[in-house]
């Protein structure tokens, strides 16, 4: 580990769904320039422990967190935490392309205009244009940017998704499975695009393929029925790592 | 990364089993094939009568009502010679454009002129082929022209609900010999009756018209949207995206599921005792809050009724919409309330319009509750606002039908197709709206 402060901590976090006990005392950091990935057999509390970083958990009334998860040093789920901002600060990528059913141009510039981070229309157009170049997705829309965003391929709705994250200048951005409803081409395009994200941004990313994980990761941590088995470098974890169940689970043993 | 655990990927698929091939021809396999067919045919069949059935219904519906309406719309007109000169009516020309002129010529006699007028053209008993209100167009016309007063003229005047009847082939023996003999000598003219479409209710069929019911549902729809609109909306909007999920919101969604089903008459009691009633209060005296009889009263208390539908529907709505919207607004910094207007709403609007569409659909047609709370009133003059007497449409029928005069029973159905049009072009504006509405996935 570095000296250099960690972007996010998370501390003995739990997670409980009513009665439920999703995450059991998980504590990871999340950092600049690395994106770290978290793997793990389904239901084990990975995507849970992913939405805790930017308080997405609040939308479901059941749910309760216990722990501390700071970001840059500071408690988000403390009273003076504004989530409205966090959420700003801290940008998401769903599973699913969910792109508004409004056209490409709108889609990006959603974000930033509720924040008013584009005081003209000029600068508008130069977030848009600046937020699809680094989605990789500026070429293939420049010409048709009022079309719907819903009438794209899934693997342009996904980056127009991670185009509209960046829009508004997150500090870290969640990814919960970001590849995992799109074919081998699109699922490469996200990879790379990932590559070139980071440095710019700090990157979570929850996945259930492996090759995936050990492709664009540095930090792999690996879940397994909500507990955190094995944290470390991701070249580590998947060449010798110190849990029998992290060997079982990269071997194919069980998932 | 060197010598990584990742295993290989398999590269075939597994060997098959072995397993003999499904035999499609056998007796039995056939048979199981024709009823399936045969299921399929007959569902088809029934689907087929049953709307068969019901669009043979809403034809014959729509065949009678047009059937017996359109004379409603149209009237009988008697030309009468009337020799002013010789009348011996004296009017004072001077006050013919003044405010006094109705006075002046209701002094004159004028209605007695007409009827003897009426004598000497058709006959004794005469006047009884015209309306009573007949002079009444005598009067109008010389005071569009005083200068058929020193002339003689023939005037078309509205005939009496008993010629107009006997030439539908409803009327008595001798009103049916009476308009025999009018039709030979050449004086009866069918026309298209503009008056019908704005006067107002009258006892004399042959005058009543529809636009004073017209004018107080259009008011009273109006009060009942603006007030059960954004009510019914804002609440549907709390409960679904604010409110927390416990026993007291599980009471009010069940309390407002129940309002949905109560009998309409029971919201006319309520809006009795509620706005027009009064009651005392640590010794003072409370209400009446409205004025009886009005459009503001019956569309409050229609409010109230339509609201439970309009909250479910657009509850529903709301539901309906997939939560990946909502999570890629929050996920972006979006605030609750931006969610709700930005995304959630627009995406909702048509499935709320849907549900006020059957809403007001269900309060223009609705007469019980109005009948408790006043609006049954005889109304001779159209309401000039919210707070003036008004009846509406579905009440204007229902008194109608009530009547003894047989000139009635056209006039009735002429007020159904009003109010099916007013009905239709209601509707047809909320689907436009829906339509504008509607988001391309």
């Amino acid at each position: 580990m570095t000296d250099t402060p960690h972007k996010m901590s998370a501390r003995g976090v739990n997670v409980f769904y009513g009665n439920k006990q999703a995450v059991k005392d998980v504590s990871i950091d999340i950092d600049m320039d690395k994106v770290t990935a978290f793997i793990g057999p389904s239901g084990c509390g990975k995507s849970t422990f992913l939405r805790t970083l930017n308080r997405m958990n609040d939308t479901i009334s059941s749910a309760r967190v216990t722990g501390d998860i700071t970001l840059d040093g500071e408690d988000i789920y403390s009273s003076a935490m504004d989530v409205v901002q966090l959420r700003a600060r801290v940008g998401m990528v769903f599973q699913k392309p969910n792109p508004f059913p409004k056209s490409i141009y709108e889609n990006v510039a959603y974000g930033p205009r509720i924040h008013g981070l584009a005081p003209s229309r000029a600068e508008l157009d130069a977030i848009v244009e600046r937020s699809l170049r680094r989605a990789g997705l500026w070429e293939e829309v420049k010409d048709r940017l009022q079309d719907s965003g819903t009438a794209l391929s899934g693997g342009q709705q996904q980056r127009l998704c991670i185009a509209r994250a960046i829009a508004v200048d997150p500090e870290v951005i969640l990814m919960d499975e970001p590849a995992s409803a799109l074919d081998p081409i699109a699922t490469a395009k996200i990879e790379e695009l990932i590559h070139e994200l980071r440095g710019r941004y700090a990157i979570a990313i929850v996945t259930h393929n492996m090759q995936q994980a050990a492709r664009v990761s540095q930090r792999t941590a690996f879940f397994h029925l909500g507990t955190l088995v094995e944290y470390g470098d991701t070249d580590q974890i998947f060449t010798t790592p110190h849990e029998e169940r992290t060997k079982d689970y990269i071997t194919g043993r069980y998932g | 990364m060197s010598k990584s655990l990742l295993p290989q990927l398999p590269t075939g698929p597994a060997e098959p089993t072995e397993r003999a091939p499904t035999d499609w021809t056998t007796v039995a396999m056939q048979k199981r094939i024709r009823r399936r067919y045969a299921r399929e045919r007959r569902f088809r069949f029934f689907g087929l009568a049953a709307v068969t059935l019901s669009a043979a219904f809403l034809a014959f519906l729509l065949i009678t009502m047009v059937a017996n309406g359109w004379r409603g719309f149209t009237r009988t007109d008697v030309a009468l010679p009337i020799d002013f000169p010789a009348s011996g009516i004296v009017v004072e020309r001077a006050q013919l454009a003044t405010r006094g002129a109705d006075l002046a010529l209701a002094g004159a006699g004028l209605e007695n002129m007409v009827k003897s007028a009426a004598a000497t053209a058709f006959g004794p008993g005469g006047e009884e082929v015209l309306s009573e209100h007949a002079w009444l167009r005598v009067r109008d016309a010389i005071k569009a022209d005083p200068s058929i007063l020193d002339r003689k003229i023939t005037i078309d005047l509205p005939a009496s609900t008993e010629i107009d009847q006997a030439l539908g082939g409803k009327g008595t023996a001798a009103a049916e010999a009476a308009a025999a003999k009018l039709q030979q000598a050449g004086v009866l003219s069918r026309r298209f009756n503009a008056d019908f479409l704005h006067e107002s209710d009258s006892t004399d069929p042959v005058a009543v018209g529809i636009w004073g019911a017209l004018k107080g549902s259009l008011l009273t729809m109006a009060v009942t949207f603006l007030i059960a609109f954004p009510v019914g909306v804002l609440s549907a909007i709390y409960l679904e995206e604010y409110a927390p999920k416990n026993r007291w919101t599980d009471l009010i969604e069940v309390s407002i599921n129940n309002l949905a089903a109560v009998p309409s008459i029971i919201f006319g009691l309520l809006g009795l005792a509620v706005f027009l009633g009064s009651w005392s209060l640590f010794g003072y005296q409370f209400g009446p809050l409205l004025p009886r009889s009005a459009a503001l009263v019956g569309g409050l208390t229609l409010a109230l009724m339509i609201m439970p539908v309009i909250v479910i529907a657009s509850r529903n709505a709301i539901k309906a919409v997939p939560p990946s919207i909502r999570d890629a607004a929050l996920g972006i910094g979006a605030s609750p309330i931006q969610v709700v207007f930005h995304h959630v709403l627009p995406l909702a609007m048509p499935g709320i319009l849907t549900g006020t569409i059957i809403g007001m659909a269900r309060a223009l047609g609705e007469t019980a509750p109005l009948l408790l709370i006043g609006m049954r009133a005889f109304i001779v003059t159209p309401p000039g606002g919210f707070t003036d007497p008004a009846t509406v449409l579905p009440v204007q029928i229902f008194l109608w039908s009530d009547e003894v005069s047989r000139g009635f029973i056209e006039k009735t159905s002429a007020a159904i197709i009003v109010l099916l049009v007013f009905l239709l072009a209601m509707n047809g504006l909320a689907i436009y709206l829906r339509n504008k509405f509607e988001t391309r996935w």
